[in-house]
């Protein structure tokens, strides 16, 4: 029994070939004039060629279809397809053929199997087919396993196994950054890198913020209703190539209200991207949450609401600020306004602003005017809880921009 | 039943192994047919069966590939441990390893190596592993001692193959493991168990994995130049020893034929010529030779014809005073040179004005065919026989006008500041070219002098025996006649091999043989002729690296000795450059096949820059040097034509070039600029474009792009081309959807248009294979290369086709054996062998 076992050979053969996506071929255009030696011989090859684009020989993308010759890398976030191919070598019919295709990862085992109901017989010279999709979701190494049971014209039950081991690869590199603007405002800065080595068509790159916020991309210029990406022309990313994404959340006004909810560890969303390369090889991939720490506003916070950006020289303007308790306490604030070298208050100075509950807010228009040209830096502000008798110093506010507004009638 | 052992199949790709291996491969190969003549399956299919080779004892859930099962059988071993510990880890990392450009897949040949190199240790195993079985079967208690012997028999056979190299000793240290595991298996109840390992060795196993790492030195659309040497260059040096024999051999029917020959193409350029116009193409048996240069007489003219003849010329020609600077020649100039350069040449060391003399048929190359006016030819034609007599008709000077507009537009070139000094100076006699230095001149040789071979015929001898191979007829380099005409004739049939070969010798006959780069020559139309058919064949070929070796002593094809005016007697009157331009063009274009394409690129800037100078000058009213040349209305208007089409053409292999580099948004916009020099190319040239953006995976752009085309097609009207174009981008469209099913249904509608469009076909049948039915793609490529081989032989449908058959059976072998047949029957000695994946 033995001896005759060990010398048999399946009747059946396991074929398995990754399928990506086919590539266009390419050639290699030569050409020559009339009057060279070939003469028309190199045109008239080219043209006789099937993989020429006829009428434009010297293109060299060409419309052929070609296998996939390798098996390639393999990402997170693409789909692994796979032709599975059982074939009868034999002259004999087999009978009750099970193919079982699993992909087992370090985290578990699948069933990519189309169907698991065994085929009841296969004829020589015939084959089962079936192709396999699965999103890959881990990187690391993969096995797929593919079990085939079948029983032999004499009701031998036979069954082989094989095993594909491949790597899944990480495609992108996602590095992130939070700015805190001066209002609620947060802007999130993604770095995407490209850490394949063939071009990616980044066909979505969003944030999905979360409850608090909403958000808006700034990757691209809107002018007469037309976007145009910040990325111009360049809609793909070349192996290593890293792009700058650009989001801005604002708090949702139900969230912004009670300052004391934005503190500390917060979550603000996560990015969703999706890419394409080679024939519209999809790939998709989601960062886990993004987290930013909220930055510290101390007892008090005081904000701008309102400021213009550019005035003109000794000129008054208006600014509003919003004053915040952020402690657990009530305070009762006085305000002082003290000149600095070139930005000077209008108005009182040590007035009373009050009581405020812990949570509440209080919008305050003041007016100043700036005695220098340039950038000048807000600065100035002091705040004193009476209660504790405590001073809180809020300088380098805001930055308006100063102008002469003569400037052009004096030259 | 428990089945508690299998195989495991590890790709192995690491990144080491990839230099080694290819020349390690064929011993292998060979070692394994000697060894083991009961295996049946060829090559291509034991490399699948090699990589699963790792039998691994595994319990059914658990597969952890660490490599203890394999280290102890390995320690015993005495060949290196730690590398194939080595091997192991980089059998873990391999896919990391593996770089793949996803459009061109520019690894596999790094991979190919070392499957093939598993090959041969698997293979080798496997006959050993048989013996053993069959010596041992069901003794599982002493199996132990099996892999034992196996190791010692390994090692008996390592130190007997010592050339085999390390590799293989890793390999056989690695071998024992397949054997080991399964005695060591506690299998009881598992008979099959056994069965296994002996089975899994013949049977063949072909999958993808394996395929990924196949020995394909195949790159059938190879974006990235992927040099493939051919097998026969190296094999020819043996040939090299009877080559040296050739060039003796070939002088002598060289310098017997060239009378009749010339006189028949003469008499075929009658026919062929009238009417023609330069991008007409005109028919094969059209020549390319003929007279284009009243200085071709000089031969058998000798010296006191000519020199009567060259005041005349000249004043007719150019009827101009040169005045600008860009003028080479002054029309006072010549006329006293050509007597008193001629010592002057005679004292140089240069025997080609003899050449001049030796009557080679091919001697005269140029433009007739090409020629817009009709009546040149058949001028040409008495003006040969007059010439012949020796009878000074004006005939001569006539169709020496004519032919000198020819010249003149379709040589005219601005050479570089210090050549276009030393070509003044020769011109008016200020020194002769004898005092040329050295290092401004061009000094080609051939570089390699080994007859290339014939890769099918090879391929036939291996696997289909000797006297199929036998069967197998093709034109040599010796089967044809030993001129142009012969080369001609080796390139239409598709032997560019023996047409290299051929242009070797006609090279060797004039003085630019084997070794001889480095050493003084004298140029001739003929000569750099020969050199471009010889180099554009070797690009043809993919010997991008023999082409740049023999390439590189023309230097940037600018010094003085490659310009007509250099050799005011052999031409006297005559200006511009002997290289001719698709030369220029080659030259520019090879680096990029090298990995180098930046310097390609300045190349081909340099070609553009003074394409639009030439166009400059000519729209100014002057001559394309900028002389200032009255020219006739209807040779400036052809002129500034042939001009455009060059530039474009140029801008063509720019856009190429840039889009070998993925540099796509460059390509793209030079593309789209082609647009306006070639506006008949439209849709093509849009479809591409849309074709590189679904390469890069921007559907949505492509998208617009096929609507582009859509909206020219239908403002042209119908137009089968234009309409299966459309269609065509739809499907690809699809495609890049994953809707295999609409791009196969929008395939099929371009058959209904177009049933015999090859590509249609093939990329139909491609769908298929995605949709899971690949018997009747199989089925219908099939019939596709059996019906119409003229269209189907072509190297990517059989590189598709070879794929599926190692999908499909484990008798693919037989199945590829049956196409090289069919190839061997049609295909000339360049075809490239690689597709059919038999290696």
């Amino acid at each position: 029994m033995d001896v005759n076992q060990a010398k048999q050979e399946h009747l059946l053969a396991l074929k398995v070939m990754r399928l990506t996506k086919p590539t266009l071929f390419t050639n290699l255009p030569v050409t020559c004039e009339g009057r060279d030696l070939p003469g028309d011989l190199f045109a008239q090859l080219m043209r006789e060629d099937p993989s020429t684009i006829k009428g434009a020989e010297t293109l060299m993308l060409g419309e052929m279809l070609t296998l996939p010759q390798n098996f390639g890398n393999i990402f997170l976030g693409e789909t692994f397809s796979s032709y599975i191919s059982v074939h009868n070598d034999s002259n004999q019919v087999v009978k009750d053929i099970l193919v079982k295709a699993d992909l087992q990862t370090s985290s578990q085992r699948l069933n990519l199997s189309a169907s698991n109901t065994a085929v009841a017989e296969l004829k020589p010279e015939s084959c089962i087919d079936d192709v396999i999709h699965h999103e890959v979701k881990e990187i690391g190494t993969h096995i797929l396993v593919c079990a085939v049971s079948y029983t032999s014209q004499f009701g031998e039950k036979l069954y082989f196994r094989k095993f594909f081991k491949f790597q899944v690869l990480k495609p992108l590199d996602v590095k992130t950054k939070f700015y805190n603007a001066e209002t609620d405002e947060v802007f999130l800065e993604a770095q995407i890198q490209n850490i394949t080595t063939s071009p990616m068509f980044m066909e979505k790159v969003s944030l999905e913020p979360s409850m608090m916020y909403n958000v808006t991309e700034l990757n691209s210029v809107t002018s007469r209703d037309q976007g145009e990406s910040t990325f111009g022309k360049m809609s793909y990313l070349q192996p290593m190539d890293t792009r700058q994404y650009l989001y801005c959340l604002k708090p949702k006004t139900e969230y912004a209200e009670k300052a004391g909810v934005i503190k500390g560890v917060t979550v603000i969303g996560k990015l969703d991207i999706v890419w394409k390369t080679n024939l519209g090889e999809r790939g998709r991939l989601q960062t886990s949450q993004l987290q930013r720490m909220a930055p510290g506003y101390g007892d008090i916070r005081l904000s701008l609401e309102v400021i213009p950006d550019t005035v003109n020289l000794e000129e008054p303007f208006d600014i509003v600020c919003k004053i915040t308790n952020c402690s657990e306490r009530t305070m009762d604030l006085v305000m002082e306004m003290c000149n600095m070298r070139s930005i000077h208050w209008c108005g009182i100075s040590g007035r009373q602003l009050g009581k405020l509950t812990p949570g509440a807010s209080l919008l305050l228009p003041l007016t100043v005017f700036s005695s220098e040209q340039g950038l000048q830096s807000i600065s100035g502000l002091r705040l004193t809880d009476t209660f504790l008798k405590r001073t809180y110093e809020y300088d380098d506010i805001a930055q308006v921009c100063v102008v002469c507004p003569f400037m052009s009638n004096e030259c | 039943m428990r089945i508690t052992f299998s195989s495991v199949r590890a790709v192995r790709s690491s990144k080491m192994d990839k230099e080694e291996a290819p020349t390690q491969r064929p011993v292998f190969l060979g070692i394994t047919v000697e060894d083991e003549d009961a295996v049946p399956e060829p090559a291509g299919e034991a490399i699948g069966q090699i990589t699963t080779k790792d039998d691994i004892l595994l319990q059914e859930d658990s597969i952890d590939l660490d490599g203890t099962g394999f280290v102890t059988p390995q320690e015993d071993s005495s060949a290196t441990p730690t590398e194939s510990l080595m091997d192991r880890l980089n059998d873990q990392m391999m896919e990391s390893v593996m770089i793949s450009d996803s459009p061109n897949n520019s690894e596999e040949d790094d991979v190919a190596p070392i499957d093939s190199y598993l090959d041969g240790g698997e293979q080798e195993n496997a006959t050993l592993g048989h013996k053993e079985e069959d010596s041992k079967i069901g003794q599982n208690t002493t199996e132990i001692k099996i892999s034992v012997d196996h190791l010692e028999k390994e090692g008996s056979e390592q130190e007997t193959k010592e050339e085999v190299g390390s590799q293989q000793q890793v390999m056989a240290s690695v071998s024992p493991q397949d054997d080991s595991p399964s005695p060591a298996a506690t299998r009881i109840e598992d008979p099959e168990l056994q069965s296994i390992s002996p089975k899994d060795e013949p049977v063949p196993v072909c999958t993808i994995f394996s395929q990924s790492t196949l020995p394909k030195l195949l790159a059938p659309d190879g974006f990235q130049p992927t040099l493939i040497k051919s097998p026969s260059f190296t094999m020819g040096s043996a040939g090299g020893s009877d080559e040296a024999m050739t060039p003796s051999k070939l002088t002598v029917p060289l310098v017997c034929q060239p009378s009749p020959s010339l006189s028949k193409f003469f008499a075929d350029n009658g026919q062929a010529n009238p009417a023609s116009d330069f991008f007409d193409s005109f028919t094969a048996t059209s020549s390319f030779i003929s007279v284009s240069n009243p200085n071709a007489d000089l031969s058998p003219g000798g010296a006191p014809s000519h020199i009567a003849l060259t005041p005349e010329h000249q004043v007719s020609s150019t009827s101009s005073s040169i005045s600008t600077p860009g003028a080479l020649l002054d029309c006072s100039t010549p006329t006293p040179s050509p007597a008193p350069t001629e010592p002057n040449t005679n004292s140089q060391p240069l025997p080609e004005p003899n050449t001049n003399s030796q009557p080679l048929p091919p001697q005269t190359v140029s433009a007739p065919t090409t020629s817009p006016v009709p009546v040149s030819a058949t001028q040409a034609q008495s003006f040969n026989q007059l010439q012949a007599v020796f009878s000074g008709s004006d005939d001569p000077f006539a169709t020496a006008l004519s032919l000198s507009e020819v010249d003149r537009r379709h040589d005219a070139w601005l050479p570089c500041e210090e050549t276009r000094k030393v070509l003044i100076s020769v011109a008016t006699q200020q020194y002769s070219p004898a005092y040329v230095e050295s290092n401004n001149l061009t000094m080609p040789g051939l570089k390699f002098d080994n007859l290339q071979g014939d890769a099918v015929k090879d391929l036939m001898l291996r696997f289909l025996g000797e006297q199929a191979a036998m069967r197998r007829q093709v034109l040599t380099a010796n089967s044809v006649e030993q001129s142009f005409i012969g080369l001609r004739q080796l390139i239409s049939s598709k032997n560019w091999r023996a047409a290299v070969d051929l242009t070797g010798r006609l090279l060797t006959a004039l003085g630019q043989g084997y070794g001889k780069a480095g050493q003084p020559t004298s140029h001739t139309t003929d000569s750099l002729q020969l050199w471009f058919v010889r180099l554009s064949l070797l690009t043809k070929l993919n010997l991008f690296q023999n082409a740049e070796l023999e390439c590189e002593p023309f230097g940037n094809l600018d010094q003085p000795d490659l310009y007509y005016e250099y050799y005011p007697t052999v031409y006297p009157g005559r200006r511009g450059s002997m290289v001719p331009f698709s030369m220029r063009l080659l030259h520019a274009e090879l680096p990029q096949y090298l990995g180098k394409p930046q310097e390609a690129l300045d190349r081909l800037y340099n070609l553009k820059t003074i394409c639009l100078a030439i166009l400059e000058n000519l729209e100014k009213g002057l001559a394309e040097d900028g002389s200032m040349i009255t020219l006739a209305q209807e040779n400036r208007q052809a002129s500034l034509t042939l001009w455009r089409s060059r530039l474009s053409r140029v801008m063509y292999s720019m856009a190429n070039c840039l889009l070998l580099m993925k540099d796509y948004v460059l390509a793209v916009e030079t593309y789209h600029s082609i647009i306006q020099y070639e506006p008949q190319q439209r849709v093509q040239l849009l479809s591409g474009i849309g074709r590189i953006f679904l390469q890069i995976g921007d559907v949505k752009t492509a998208e617009r792009y096929f609507q582009d085309v859509e909206k020219a097609y239908q403002m042209k009207g119908s137009n089968l081309s234009h309409a299966t174009c459309v269609l065509m981008n739809r499907a690809f469209v699809y495609l890049s959807q994953n809707n295999y099913a609409d791009a196969h249904a929008t395939f099929l509608e371009v058959l209904k248009i177009d049933p015999k469009n090859p590509v249609a076909n093939n990329n139909a049948a491609v769908c298929l294979l995605y949709l899971g039915r690949l018997k009747e793609s199989l089925g219908q490529l099939e019939g596709l290369v059996q019906q119409d081989p003229a269209l189907y032989l072509h190297e990517s449908v059989l590189f598709n086709l070879t794929t599926m058959y190692e999908l499909e059976s484990s008798r693919s072998t037989q199945k590829k054996q049956m196409l090289l047949e069919a190839v061997a029957c049609r295909e000339g000695d360049s075809f490239n062998t690689q597709c059919l994946k038999l290696i």
